[in-house]
């Protein structure tokens, strides 16, 4: 495949998740973020919506900021299948062009994101906790944190179109919606049909989502549970909190993996972020920095956590959680039960 | 019409994420000076091969793309129960990012003739989980991602997938072929038993490609990535007090102090 000409694309472009008639949070974040990128490079917000009477969706995302929604509406994008969206992606960047593209990095996301990057030969990158414009050159300027060390790297795309990135849910701020707001809403030609789909979706359970991405207090825990939660849920209850947990302890099945705080989990900005067994890498803190007040408990007093808390107690989680549980809920004038 | 499956399952050989070092020139991992390990997310892939291989019959090939020393993680599936191993290696591969790789084992793929691709959910040194649906589109194939459960249909040439979404789960069945990356966890991988073991260590032999032969000497390595590393920082740390306190009570009162108890 050739390499294009850069300067032939334009507009920032953000796909907008949805399921049975509802958008995904993310999606209204990164909505927030591509106004911010447009303005910064003088371009067009454009979101793209796709699915069955989404209408509502449309509006809402002018009314979030875009300039412009691109609806495909067809009862064949119901529900998500990588196929029959992939298609219809590659054809809407074939025909206009996308400069940037930004896409929630939920599962749903990253698999789409992963199928349409390759037909556009898009420049794709994952987990991106910073997103800029190079003054200069125009260029996104995706940062994600480094394997193994304590660095971030800049990523571009230079002489491929779209740039195209996914973020995780919490590293952006949605935008109010702003009732009146004036944009265009386009529907496009759909051109997809069923030759294009070689799967079905037999079933679809889909419960409450957690989120702990508004949670005013979050108390994670990491490799140090030891198979263990309980004192941290036993804090996060004396708190009013949010239970959350490293990405090693999802990994080990101690936590569901909606509680994942971190570059490949959620980035949460609670009042109050207690870190209980967790070591501090830097994939884990890009999660939790925009927390106010962050305490950390754990029994090493050189780990890097501490360097990143404002209140730290070097000390047994298994004996501080509960005893700092006790002590919160005497303090609240609450019944010690223990 | 039932028949045998070609399961072609791809492993990728990581840095050890404790002994990593970073090319200060390009900004890509070094990973020559590492120790080399297979990727742990591809024991489930590696698990689920097998699982699939005794429901409906067939072979398993072990592929990677890497340097000649990735024969090592080719080694590691073939002890465990993989029939075979085919190793992409040429210098033309070095620097690829997601989009060239993809397309070396997209078409590995199709030169084995395979059925069905199965992955581990991402690697742990890059993290990305973009290759497995990024093969899945260089050929026009179906792809079943955070996938939880697999349950063959010989009958209908279809793999039926549980699927880990936000908030619960779907079933979703997948015409052959099919690229399926498995959840990190999603199976408990089994021990190599030592006949196969010693077999893999001492008599295997893997298939080696060039990218020529697989046609693709154009279109991988650096040069043909989209993405590349444009700059490294040292992350911008927050402001803390990093107050150690000698006990709970003086916490409970900072906490007061600051109005968050």
């Amino acid at each position: 495949m050739a390499d294009v000409d850069p300067d032939d694309y334009e507009g920032v472009w953000v796909f907008i998740e949805q399921h049975d008639g509802e958008a995904a949070k993310v999606s209204w974040e990164l909505l927030a973020e591509g106004r911010v990128l447009a303005d910064k490079k003088d371009d067009r917000l454009i979101a793209l919506v796709m699915g069955e009477d989404v209408s509502h969706i449309a509006e809402e995302a002018i009314e979030r900021g875009a300039d412009e929604v691109l609806v495909a509406e067809d009862p064949i994008f119901e529900p998500y299948l990588p196929e029959p969206y992939g298609e219809q992606f590659r054809h809407l960047v074939e025909a206009r062009k996308p400069d940037i593209v930004l896409i929630g990095g939920s599962h749903t996301g990253r698999d789409f994101a992963g199928r349409v990057a390759v037909p556009t030969k898009a420049g794709l990158t994952a987990d991106c906790t910073e997103l800029d414009i190079e003054p200069d050159t125009g260029l996104l300027l995706a940062k994600r944190p480094t394997f193994g060390g304590d660095a971030m790297a800049t990523i571009k795309c230079t002489t491929h179109r779209p740039q195209m990135a996914t973020v995780r849910g919490g590293v952006f701020d949605a935008a109010e919606r702003e009732p009146g707001r004036e944009g265009e809403i386009q529907s496009v030609e759909v051109v997809v049909d069923e030759s294009h789909v070689h799967s079905r979706v037999i079933e679809r359970v889909v419960g409450e989502v957690t989120d702990i991405t508004d949670a005013d207090v979050v108390v994670a825990g990491g490799y140090g549970m030891d198979g263990d939660f309980g004192p941290v849920e036993d804090l996060a209850d004396a708190l009013d909190g949010e239970v959350a947990a490293s990405r090693e302890a999802v990994e080990e099945g101690w936590a569901e993996a909606a509680r994942q705080v971190g570059q490949t989990g959620k980035t949460v900005r609670p009042t109050l972020y207690v870190a209980v067994g967790i070591s501090g890498a830097i994939q884990h803190l890009e999660g939790m920095n925009d927390s106010e007040i962050v305490v950390a408990i754990n029994s090493d007093e050189n780990a890097p956590i501490f360097e990143n808390a404002d209140y730290g107690i070097v000390g047994d989680l298994f004996e501080v959680c509960p005893a700092l549980a006790d002590a919160i809920r005497a303090a609240k004038g609450e019944e010690v039960t223990q | 019409m039932t028949r045998e499956w070609n399961i072609v399952v791809c492993v990728k050989q990581v840095p050890d994420a404790d002994d990593v070092s970073i090319d200060p020139e390009t900004g890509t991992l070094n990973r020559s000076d590492a120790a080399a390990v297979l990727n742990r997310p591809d024991f489930n892939a590696i698990e689920a091969a097998l699982e699939l291989k005794e429901a409906v019959g067939g072979t398993i090939t072990a592929v990677t793309m890497g340097p000649p020393f990735a024969r090592a993680v080719l080694e590691t599936a073939v002890g465990l129960g993989a029939d075979d191993g085919a190793l992409l290696t040429d210098r033309a591969f070095g620097g690829s990012d997601t989009w060239p790789t993809s397309l070396a084992l997209a078409r590995i793929s199709e030169e084995l003739d395979a059925d069905v691709v199965i992955c581990g959910e991402e690697s742990t040194d890059s993290s990305t989980g973009q290759v497995p649906p990024g093969i899945a589109a260089h050929n026009g194939w179906s792809q079943l991602t955070y996938v939880e459960e697999l349950e063959p249909d010989p009958d209908n040439d279809e793999l039926i997938g549980v699927r880990d979404i936000e908030g619960g789960h779907e079933k979703v069945a997948a015409g052959l072929p099919v690229v399926v990356a498995i959840e990190f966890g999603a199976n408990e991988p089994r021990v190599a038993g030592l006949h196969r073991k010693i077999f893999s260590e001492t008599e295997f032999e893997p298939t080696e490609y060039t990218a020529a032969d697989l046609g693709i000497e154009d279109q991988v390595g650096l040069a043909n990535s989209p993405t590349s590393v444009g700059g490294m920082d040292t992350a911008d740390p927050v402001e803390r007090k990093k107050q150690v306190l000698d006990s709970i009570d003086e916490l409970v009162e900072a906490l007061q102090e600051e109005g968050v108890v």
